[in-house]
Parts: structure tokens; C-alpha cells; sequence
């Protein structure tokens, strides 16, 4: 009888598992879709070589050709040919969507460049030790680079040492590895890609405070105390709005980059102060949330900044209920630490960091903003 | 002993976070200017409504001598189904009563697989905590679900006494729970199942029956919480809930529910949900970083189970 | 013959490779008080849990009244009339005396539990067999040992019952308290109550029973009228061998 009863369950557990499968591809399909069309006419190599492509407008077209020409810069040209190669890539989770369309761009920038890469999150979402087994494992496997973006700035430390050990090289992309802490483990980075926090929070304050002539009360809405996204968003913003005439940073509160801390948060502080007239939110997981909890409270005039540009912030700004998001090209980022994998392989020595070019995508340009990937 | 006196002492942890809670409020409503506002009390309510609900079943979890540690993932698969639901154009009402059942079916599941193969509950809710999780995951491949049908909004969020829905559906839950808890032979069974499961078993009670049905209790409740925190966020997300199950314990243990189960405090768990939520609205309005708020609740939890474990070891219960 | 509540022949119960139970057979008058003593691993608690349906035995019979029967479950066992009070009480400690002695049978009005009339009851039961809790609202695990065993065997004495199983009724107990507890089984034969004890308490045993039972290696190898034994004859017994068979 128990067994029956248990058969049964696992039956009604599998079959409620393929009900709910079937309405996921909806979803899902625009997103693995999406980097792979423009990817097919975009070449990293001069930019005036590239037609316009249908699915990218004007704008975006001047801000890739502004990007692929400032990475050129930086990088150098990309080879013209390269010995095979195996690139690993260790992100930080595949749950936020942001992480997931990176690995997407990922496998796309390797289809088209002809480069083998695998990405990996550690087993447990979010906890530093499992990803750093991954890399661990990473390591002794057959790889000639890997691309590694850690939860913090110490818990890949052994595994980028190992790395070294065993001749991979080691790429930083995104969230920085402490490299006094590496060095003095002995190890060391042959390149580093990343964005700069500080100046994401520094352009989203600016803009904030353009369109707030008379000034008023403002708040940051902070990730996890401690991650250098977070910490480096919150010091821009911060040392910007600070330092403006006529404004004042009531707030700057942490929520652990979870929305509905940031909901709750976002009712507590308009209900303090019900003057607010600013959110900056270090990503758009707690933006779209800020945004929810205004509409929730029918108040309606409070700029709301996010940085990543999802989908979904994408949509809010297109309507007006978010006012702008920092973004910058999954696409062409993934495809530039693979150059960089490629020209390591190579022999190529990078002697500095390479920095992302940085856009802003607001009320004002997200309608031209096709295509932006 | 008079039966006020018993109740005073048996509830004496609730009593004693009360007090905190009124010393908190009397010092917020100085410190800042919003805080004893209508409006930022209600604030507090809506933003610890599921809260309670995930811990008033963690208590009865608790107090059958099990733990639920899977609720955050059956929350977020529960929800994940519904929303899918939804954009497969179900009825609202239909996409509510999936995730119902969902939520109770992997309840079921959980209980089922703790009777029958007698494993601790801490070791299998930890293992379908984690299964549930990935399901959410493939389901979702990390993108959020947004968007969702506004008359599920309405009832997720809307309006109902001036506040959002879930608060009344907190307080139905709470209240329906007193007389059940309290006051029917599942609820005694229950608290037995943590007492001695072997006595209750020699009386002739089905133990399997009730072990199994307290959580479908908490995958039940899991999935209502899993119902207001997609309405509230329009969103459902693969990692909603996360860690929620943990700070449904912390208020249980805090509210003077002990962790080996028998007996169990509904009021205390009521109060604490609300101190912590106190604490959580009072540093966020006088803006100060959430690395207090972990210390301020961690200090607490340690000072309310201490002061449980000295009264009971005086009253020698055990 | 005389008049049996209870007869247990060549019961067997393996577990493995361990024979706990041989083939033993033993059998209780109505109205006795009747012990069985053995050394630990003689098969004691296992015959004690064979008859209250905690457990299914190999093979044997256990004939109640007139009726005879293969193995009981729990459920059998309780229509049969025979009531157990386990060796480690099965109390819940957390409830009361009066939750205990209801425990899975309690009285309800409507769905709820009608605490008054349980109360009420369970206070008539103890007073009937002459136990004195001073407060029924305290939970069981704050009373003494004696009151404890009171409220054990105020549960199991709730339904009228034909005969009592005691596991070892006073294992735990202080003199004073098991003083008390052997007063209320006193009592309880006065009446009319059958009662099977198992002890290993010769002394006890010796103070109580109307009929002594010795158990080794999962048989009964003999049983005598505590009037025509000593101390020392049944310590010798439980010690022999196994050839020096009685009955």
C-alpha cells in the first residue's frame, strides 16, 4: 500500500513537472534567440567595415562601433588566425538573469569565433566555496583559459593560484579579484576585464541630478555589504549625490540584491520620507522592485535607476517607470575576454586592465536602443 | 496553579519579546518621524505578511519534532508553476489552485519520505529544499516570470482593509490556526509527534497521517506566501524565498518554540515575526546598514532561546 | 481447569540469528497477579511485546478468554481487553495527566477537545485506582516517578480492561516511590484485575505475585506459587540449567 501511495506521488510530481515544462519555452526562446542574430554581422575588426544590420538601430550601431572602436584600442587586433583553444568560464550564478544571459553570450561570441568554451556556476547558487570548486576542478582539466568572475574578491584565490600551477591562464572578468590577496598567495592574473562600479553609480547620480534641478531627497538602495559590485556602485552614486548642491542622501540601504527587501525597503523609506525623489538601486532586480512599490503607493515622479538593463528594466523605461539603467554589451563583453583568451594563448602579454565602455540607457534613448545586446 | 498563571509562565518568551516590541516602537516613534504613521504600520504588516505565514507553519513543523527546511524552494517552484500558468493563459483561479496543490503535493512528498524511511527531517527537507530549488531553475532557466494577469495582483496585493491582502490572509491563517492548533486532536497529535511519536503510536494514532499532514501544512502555507510575494513583486523568480525557511525559524525559536518539539507557541511566534519586522522597517527609515540588523536579530534569538532553555530547565520539563 | 484470562503456548520470535523467544509458554488465572522473572535477554520484553501487538511472533499461539489467536496488532490487542503500561511509561511529557490518559482517545464536542470532561474523567479514573495527583494540569513530566506510573496505568485501565501487562513497573523508581506503585497494583487486584508483571526484582516479585513464572534462553522453564517457593529456590532456577525443566 505505502509503495503504491509513493509510486503515485512520484507519477503526479513527474507529469505536474511536464505540464509546467511546456509553458516554459514561451519565455525562454526570445532570450537564446536574441544574441545570436546580431552576433552573425557584428566582426570585432574595424567597424566601419559592418553594415547595418536590420535588427540594430542607428544608435546602437554608433554605440558598437564606439565600443568594438575603444576596445580595438585597448586589445589590439584580433589574430587572424589562432591555434585551437579550450576556454572555461566560472560566473557567478545562472540565476540572475543577468548571469544567464552572459553565458548565453558566451556560447554564442565562442560559436562565432571558433572557440570552444564551457561556462560553470558553482553547485550551490551564491556560496563562495562550491564555486571556488569548481575552479579547483576547472583547473586540472584540459583548458587553456579560463575566465573567471568570483562572488567576492577572495574565494577563488586557490583556484586562480592553481591555475597558475598548471599553466592556465586566468582572466578576471567583472567583479574583481583582490590581487594583493592573490599575490601574496602567488598568483597572479594574466588579464583582467571589468567594468568600473564607481562610474556606473557616478553616471546614474549625474543623470539624477540633471533632471532635478531644484534638488530634493534622495536614496541608494545597495547590493550584498561586502560584493564590489555593490560597494563600488554605492561609492560612486554616493559621492556623487553627496557632493550636489540642494541634494540630500537620506538613505543608503542594503538589500542583498533581493527584491522583496528592496520592495519593503522602498515603502518603509517613501513612507519616511515622503518627499523622495530619487532611487539609484545597484541592479535592476531591486530597481524593478523600487518601481513596484512606488506604483504600490500610487506615487508616481520618483526617478528610479538600475544597472544591468534587463528585459524587464528595459520595458519599465520604455514606459516611463524607470528612469534609466546603466548597461553595456553582454555581447561584446564576452566576445572581448574571449579575444583576450585568444590572444593569451597566443603569447599576447595584456600590461593593464581593460575597461568596458559604459552606456546609460534612459526614458530618453531606450526607443532607439533596438538591438542592444 | 491557576490556568493564567501556567499560560503566563508557559508564554513567558512571548511576553518578554511584547515588551521588547513596545520598547522598540517607543523608541522608533521618537528616533524617527514616520514610524507610528498609519501608514508605516501598515508598511510593517504588509512587508511581515508571509513572513508569518511561512513561520506559523514552521512552528508546527517545529513542534511535531520535524523542520521544514524545503518552504523558500517550495515557495518558489509553487509560484514559478503558477505564473507559468498564467502565460499559458489559465484562468487566474485555476493558476492559484496549481500552486495550492503543488505546494501541498510536495509537502506530501517531503512527509512521505520522512515516515517511510524514518531519515530526519532536517536531512530530507535539506535534500527537497535543494530538488525543488533546481526544479525552479530548469523551469525558469533564471528568468523572472513578469508580468502577470492583474486580477491575480488584485488578489495577491490588492486592496482589502486599506492594506494589501496578504495581512488579512496572515491574520485568517493565524486565527484559523489558534482552535486547530490549540484545540483539536490534531493539533494535540501533532505536538505529540514531537512529544513521544512512540506513546502516541501505542495509543493506535495513525503517525504516519499526521507527520505527513503537517507538511502539507507548511507546503500549503508555503505556497499562499509564494502567492503574495509574486503578486506584491509582479515577478516569479527562481530564487524567491531564498533563505526565507531561515528566518521562519529564527522567529519560532525565538518565540519560544523549542527545537525538540511537544509543545509550540503560536503568540510567541506572531510577536516575534513582528519584533523582527520592527527591526528590519526601524534601521531601514533611520537608514542604517543592514550588518546591524543581522547582529541586532542574532543577539536576540540568542537572549530569548537561553531565557526559554533557564526556564525550562527550572520547571524540569522533560 | 482452572480459570485462565490468559495462555500463551510455544510462542517463537527470531530476529536474525537471535532466538529470543523458543517456544514459550506460560498462562495467567483470572484475578492473579502473576510475574515474570528472568535474567536480561531471556525473552521478556519480547513476550510482553508480542502480547500488547507491538509485534508479530514466528509461530504459537496466545489464547484470551476463549478465543485463540496467531499474533494481535496493536488494535486486537486493546478489543481483547489487555491493557500494557510500557516500561518507559509512553507518556508525552509535554501534556498534562489528564491529555496523557486520553492520548488518541480523547473526548471531543464537535471538533474540538472538551478539556473540562476529560479532566473530570480522568480524575474519577485515578481516584478509582487510588492514585493521587494534586494537580492534573501539570505536565507529566514534572511529577514523580510514582505519580507518572499512576497516570500510566490510569491510561491504560481508562476502557475497562480484562488483564494489565507492567514491563517492568518500578525499573526506574526510588524504594519509596516503587512503594507507591506496587500499593496501586495492590489495589487493583482487590478489584479484580488480572495482572502480568515482568521484573527482575525477585524481591519485589516475591511481595506481590500469586504465581512467579521464570524465564531463560526464550523459554518458560518453570512456574510455582509464590506460597510454595523461596527467594533463593527462583534465584537458583533463573540461574540452572537449561535441562532442569519444571511444568
Amino acid at each position: 500500500m505505502k509503495k503504491i501511495m509513493a509510486f503515485a506521488l512520484a507519477l503526479v510530481m513527474a507529469m505536474s513537472m511536464a505540464a509546467c515544462a511546456k509553458p516554459a519555452e514561451a519565455p525562454v526562446a526570445p532570450v537564446e534567440e536574441a544574441p545570436v542574430a546580431p552576433a552573425e554581422e557584428a566582426p570585432v575588426a574595424p567597424a566601419e567595415e559592418a553594415p547595418a544590420a536590420p535588427a540594430v538601430s542607428a544608435t546602437v550601431q554608433k554605440l558598437y562601433d564606439e565600443f568594438d572602436a575603444a576596445m580595438a584600442e585597448q586589445l589590439g587586433a584580433m589574430p587572424e588566425s589562432f591555434a585551437e583553444l579550450k576556454v572555461g568560464a566560472v560566473v557567478i550564478s545562472l540565476t540572475n538573469p543577468f548571469w544567464a544571459n552572459m553565458k548565453d553570450c558566451y556560447e554564442a561570441a565562442g560559436a562565432e569565433m571558433g572557440v570552444a568554451i564551457d561556462v560553470q556556476t558553482g553547485t550551490t547558487e551564491g556560496d563562495t566555496a562550491s564555486q571556488l570548486d569548481v575552479l579547483m576542478t576547472m583547473a586540472d582539466m584540459d583548458y587553456d583559459v579560463i575566465i573567471v568572475s568570483p562572488i567576492d574578491g577572495t574565494n577563488l584565490i586557490p583556484g586562480i593560484v592553481k591555475c597558475n600551477e598548471n599553466g592556465v591562464k586566468v582572466i578576471n572578468l567583472g567583479p574583481g579579484v583582490d590581487t594583493a590577496a592573490l599575490e601574496e598567495a602567488g598568483g597572479h592574473l594574466d588579464a583582467k576585464i571589468t567594468v568600473d562600479f564607481a562610474e556606473q553609480g557616478e553616471t546614474c547620480a549625474n543623470d539624477m541630478i540633471a533632471r532635478l534641478p531644484e534638488g530634493g531627497q534622495v536614496a541608494i538602495i545597495s547590493g550584498l555589504a561586502g560584493a564590489g559590485q555593490s560597494e563600488g556602485r554605492t561609492a560612486g552614486a554616493k559621492e556623487v549625490l553627496e557632493a550636489a548642491e540642494g541634494f540630500e542622501l537620506v538613505a543608503v540601504q542594503n538589500c542583498d540584491w533581493d527584491a522583496t527587501l528592496a520592495y519593503d525597503a522602498a515603502k518603509a523609506l517613501i513612507t519616511e520620507y515622503p518627499e523622495l525623489k530619487g532611487v539609484f538601486c545597484c541592479n535592476d532586480t531591486m530597481a524593478l522592485a523600487v518601481k513596484e512599490a512606488m506604483a504600490a503607493e500610487g506615487k508616481e515622479g520618483v526617478l528610479i535607476y538600475g544597472v544591468d538593463l534587463t528585459d524587464d528594466a528595459r520595458a519599465a523605461i520604455s514606459e516611463g517607470t524607470m528612469t534609466g539603467s546603466m548597461s553595456y554589451s553582454s555581447q561584446r563583453y564576452t566576445k572581448a575576454a574571449l579575444q583576450m583568451a585568444v590572444m593569451l594563448n597566443e603569447g599576447h602579454v595584456f600590461e593593464s586592465f581593460v575597461y568596458l565602455p559604459l552606456t546609460l540607457v534612459h526614458v530618453d534613448n531606450v526607443n532607439d536602443m533596438e538591438g542592444w545586446k | 496553579m491557576s490556568s493564567f498563571k501556567r499560560w503566563c509562565v508557559k508564554q513567558s518568551t512571548a511576553l518578554l519579546l511584547i515588551l521588547v516590541c513596545l520598547l522598540m516602537m517607543a523608541f522608533l516613534s521618537v528616533e524617527t518621524r514616520s514610524f507610528f504613521s498609519v501608514k508605516n504600520v501598515v508598511n510593517i504588516l504588509e512587508a511581515n505578511s508571509y513572513r508569518l505565514i511561512l513561520a506559523v507553519g514552521m512552528m508546527c513543523a517545529i513542534a511535531s519534532g520535524a523542520i521544514d527546511l524545503s518552504m523558500g524552494s517550495i515557495l518558489s517552484f509553487s509560484a514559478i508553476c503558477m505564473a507559468k500558468a498564467m502565460k499559458a493563459e489559465w484562468s487566474v483561479a485555476g493558476s492559484i489552485m496549481l500552486s495550492l496543490a503543488l505546494g501541498m503535493l510536495m509537502g506530501a512528498v517531503n512527509g512521505s519520505v520522512i515516515h517511510l524511511t524514518r531519515i530526519n527531517a532536517f536531512i530530507i527537507t535539506l535534500a527537497t529544499s535543494m530538488l525543488y530549488r533546481g526544479l525552479s531553475l530548469i523551469a525558469t532557466q533564471g528568468i523572472p516570470i513578469t508580468k502577470l494577469p492583474q486580477l491575480f495582483r488584485e488578489i495577491g496585493c490588492g486592496d482589502i482593509f486599506g492594506m494589501e491582502s496578504g495581512v488579512t490572509m496572515a491574520i485568517v491563517i493565524t486565527v484559523l490556526l489558534i482552535p486547530l492548533f490549540y484545540h483539536t486532536k490534531w493539533g494535540s497529535y501533532v505536538m505529540s509527534l514531537g512529544g513521544n511519536p512512540e506513546a502516541l503510536k501505542r495509543s493506535g494514532v495513525p503517525i504516519g497521517l499526521y507527520r505527513v499532514s503537517v507538511f502539507v501544512l507548511t507546503g500549503l502555507l508555503s505556497a499562499v506566501a509564494g502567492i503574495i510575494v509574486t503578486a506584491r513583486l509582479n515577478s516569479a523568480e527562481a530564487n524567491a524565498g531564498l533563505s526565507m525557511e531561515m528566518d521562519a525559524i529564527c522567529a519560532v525559536v525565538m518565540g519560544g518554540t523549542a527545537m525538540r518539539g511537544g509543545s509550540g507557541s503560536l503568540l510567541g511566534t506572531v510577536v516575534a515575526v513582528f519584533l523582527m519586522g520592527l527591526i528590519r522597517n526601524g534601521l531601514t527609515i533611520m537608514s542604517v546598514s543592514s550588518y546591524y540588523q543581522q547582529f541586532i536579530t542574532g543577539a536576540m534569538m540568542l537572549c530569548a532561546v537561553i531565557i526559554a532553555e533557564m526556564r525550562e530547565r527550572r520547571t524540569r520539563i522533560g | 481447569m482452572e480459570d485462565l484470562i490468559l495462555r500463551v503456548t510455544d510462542i517463537r520470535k527470531d530476529y536474525g540469528h537471535i532466538q529470543a523467544l523458543q517456544g514459550a509458554s506460560l498462562s495467567v488465572k483470572r484475578g492473579s497477579i502473576t510475574a515474570v522473572v528472568g535474567d536480561n535477554g531471556s525473552g521478556k520484553s519480547t513476550l510482553i511485546k508480542i502480547l500488547s501487538g507491538n509485534i508479530k511472533p514466528d509461530g504459537g499461539s496466545i489464547q484470551v478468554g476463549q478465543e485463540s489467536y496467531g499474533s494481535l496488532s496493536i488494535k486486537n490487542a486493546m478489543e481483547l481487553g489487555i491493557r500494557t503500561v510500557y516500561q518507559d511509561l509512553s507518556l508525552d511529557n509535554y501534556k498534562n495527566s489528564f491529555e496523557n490518559i486520553f492520548l488518541g482517545a480523547e473526548l471531543t464536542r464537535g471538533p474540538f477537545l472538551d478539556r473540562r470532561a476529560m479532566k473530570e474523567e480522568a480524575g474519577a479514573i485515578l481516584e478509582r485506582i487510588n492514585v493521587a495527583i494534586p494537580d492534573l494540569e501539570e505536565p507529566v513530566g514534572n511529577l514523580s516517578g510514582g505519580q507518572r506510573q499512576g497516570v500510566a496505568i490510569a491510561r491504560a485501565l481508562r476502557t475497562p480492561g480484562k488483564i494489565l501487562l507492567l514491563d517492568e513497573p518500578t525499573a526506574a523508581m526510588g524504594i519509596h516511590e516503587s512503594h507507591s506503585a506496587m500499593n496501586i497494583l495492590r489495589s487493583l487486584k482487590e478489584q479484580g484485575m488480572s495482572q502480568l508483571i515482568i521484573s527482575h526484582n525477585i524481591h519485589q516479585v516475591f511481595d506481590i505475585a500469586d504465581y512467579i513464572w521464570v524465564m531463560r534462553l526464550g523459554r518458560c522453564i518453570a512456574g510455582v506459587a509464590t506460597a510454595d517457593t523461596t527467594p533463593q529456590q527462583l534465584q537458583e532456577l533463573i540461574l540452572s540449567r537449561e535441562n532442569q525443566e519444571v511444568q
